[in-house]
């Protein structure tokens, strides 16, 4: 049984068509990457299947239940939790307090809150973090921090929005090993939208690519370096012609 | 269980705050036998009624981040149902404060519905005119005495009346005040610790985060307003009848919603001691400027160039007030 199924989605802004008839469906245990070249439409799929934007046609099942119509908190309550590409914070919030916020979902007890967010701190390696401010981190414990904040409300689908953005290379080896934790060690089905498409490759099961809003292919990593749209799409046409479509 | 333990629990505080707060404390208690003058007696009172305006705006506006200018509106429900439900049926204040908390959070939920639909700035210009059109509402309504207002005549009966709240000292008013107070504080004590204050918190931060992390945020916001809208009409049922004669044009005027704002923006939005300061600061300034300047020179305004220049100060130098200092100075120093 498919946990998430994306039925035809279209979003519009205006006039411009930022998500065209997107389909796709995701299974239990899966690690699926999202990418594509910027404005392709990937944190707006993100956004319209969390509920943060009304669907302009379309459908999104979750667990097989229609989600199309339910508000961001209500899919977030069915377990279906993100992170932000950008996250602004004011500085209110210490990183164990963050993740409490995410724990409150579950329980109303601080005290449970606080002791499931002990775990997670301690799982991705951030318990000596726990009484900075999120804004006096550098960018990538903020983003294990997002991840950490997500997972206190303890989801089954996980999405990740470029999580190795503005990284150097040894940043992303580390949030690339805590993506992989996660996966394997807590059993989270994750789907995570990148940029940086080595690091795509490396981790996913499959990968679906987008391209000016819509899908251009799907596949196995392998399948999609091979894949001529998408060479096209990332690095324009006159390579592929030069190269012979080998990325 | 948890959330008396919470309320009664000061521990994550350093223990200068804890020593300096008990000291304010036993100073609070023994003041009233101090050899000072009535008028010292009355700042005091002000001090304490300030401090929960103030701690109850911090709710939605410290933690919450929505600065709401509209708080008199409540301020006076409490104080008009109060003074009506004395003077027309002679219910005691017991009965008639927790009636008027009902009718002002009933209110509360009528205004609040639709206000967070708004953000930011345009939220707290809607909190202001609701107020303003209430405020004329009430200046207009004959049953409320209109622009006369409505006096509560202590001849009728018989004081120490500890029902009906009728003292002819004030030392009476003073404790009773002073209990409002610490359960004030206990009360923000456990709130800071809820889940409600860390979703307020989470909301303040970035609303489509705290939207993706379950959080319901316009029933959030809601509620909070409905809180702070509770603290308000507590102390404005109070103000009814420590003054005896209320018109909506001293207890539901603009200076009054943002004064109270001011408490909490100049001692610390979002802390618990931070409206304590501020009320500390702000209301001996507004008594002794009144006193010295406002009747001799004809500098009536004065107070309010002042509170207009706090903000300012505070909005550019310190969003988190006088408390944000401390905070960061400790920061500092820690590491």
């Amino acid at each position: 049984m498919a946990l998430l199924e994306v039925h035809n989605v279209t979003k519009d802004f205006g006039g411009l068509r930022a998500n065209s008839d997107i389909s796709f469906t995701m299974e239990k245990g899966e690690l699926l990457g999202l990418i594509g070249p910027n404005g392709a439409g990937k944190t707006t799929l993100f956004n319209c299947i969390s509920g943060l934007h009304p669907l302009s046609s379309g459908r999104i099942l979750f667990e097989s239940e229609d989600i199309t119509e339910l508000k961001a908190h209500e899919v977030a309550r069915r377990g279906l939790a993100r992170t932000f590409q950008v996250y602004v914070a004011s500085g209110d919030l210490n990183v164990e307090e963050n993740v409490m916020v995410g724990c409150f979902m579950r329980t109303r007890s601080r005290i449970r809150a606080k002791a499931r967010a002990a775990e997670i701190l301690e799982f991705l390696n951030l318990q000596e973090l726990s009484a900075y401010l999120v804004s006096e981190l550098p960018v990538a414990a903020q983003k294990r921090v997002t991840m950490a904040t997500a997972l206190g409300s303890d989801p089954k689908l996980l999405l990740l929005d470029e999580v190795a953005a503005g990284l150097n290379p040894s940043e992303i080896e580390e949030i690339l090993a805590s993506i992989k934790h996660v996966h394997y060690e807590l059993g989270v089905t994750v789907m995570l939208i990148e940029h940086v498409m080595e690091l795509v490759m490396k981790i996913s099961d499959r990968v679906i690519v987008l391209d000016s809003g819509q899908k251009i292919a799907e596949g196995n990593p392998e399948e999609i370096a091979g894949n001529p749209d998408v060479i096209k799409a990332y690095l324009g046409e006159r390579y592929v012609k030069e190269h012979g479509g080998e990325l | 269980m948890e959330a008396i333990k919470d309320a009664l629990d000061f521990s994550d505080f350093p223990r200068v705050d804890l020593t300096i707060a008990i000291a304010v404390l036993i100073f609070l208690f023994i003041f009233p036998l101090l050899p000072l003058s009535a008028f010292a007696m009355a700042t005091m009172i002000q001090f304490l009624m300030f401090s929960i305006y103030g701690m109850g705006w911090n709710t939605i506006g410290g933690y919450g981040g929505q600065v709401d200018l509209g708080k008199a509106q409540y301020v006076g429900i409490g104080a008009y149902t109060t003074a009506v439900m004395l003077i027309r049926w002679d219910l005691p204040f017991w009965l008639s404060m927790p009636v008027g908390v009902c009718l002002a959070v009933g209110w509360s939920f009528i205004i609040g519905y639709p206000l967070f639909r708004l953000k930011g700035h345009y939220f707290a210009i809607a909190t202001i005119a609701t107020s303003l059109v209430l405020k004329a509402l009430f200046e207009v309504w004959d049953f409320v005495g209109a622009a006369r207002g409505l006096e509560i005549s202590p001849i009728k009966y018989r004081p120490p009346d500890f029902w009906r709240l009728i003292f002819k000292e004030d030392v009476y008013y003073y404790y009773v005040i002073l209990g409002f107070f610490l359960i004030g504080i206990l009360y923000m004590n456990w709130f800071r610790k809820s889940r409600l204050g860390f979703q307020l918190r989470s909301i303040k931060d970035n609303e489509d985060v705290a939207r993706s992390l379950g959080i319901k945020v316009r029933w959030a916001k809601v509620k909070t307003y409905a809180i702070a809208t509770a603290f308000v009409s507590v102390v404005g049922s109070f103000h009814a009848c420590y003054i005896k004669a209320i018109e909506p044009e001293d207890t539901m005027s603009l200076d009054i919603s943002i004064l109270i704002a001011l408490m909490a923006m100049l001692g610390g939005a979002g802390s618990l001691w931070g409206p304590i300061i501020g009320a500390g600061i702000l209301i001996p300034l507004k008594s002794y400027l009144k006193e010295w300047l406002g009747a001799t020179a004809g500098l009536v305004g004065i107070d309010l160039i002042i509170y207009a220049m706090i903000i300012m100060l505070v909005s550019a130098f310190e969003p988190k007030g006088i408390w944000g200092i401390v905070e960061k100075i400790r920061r500092r120093k820690r590491k």
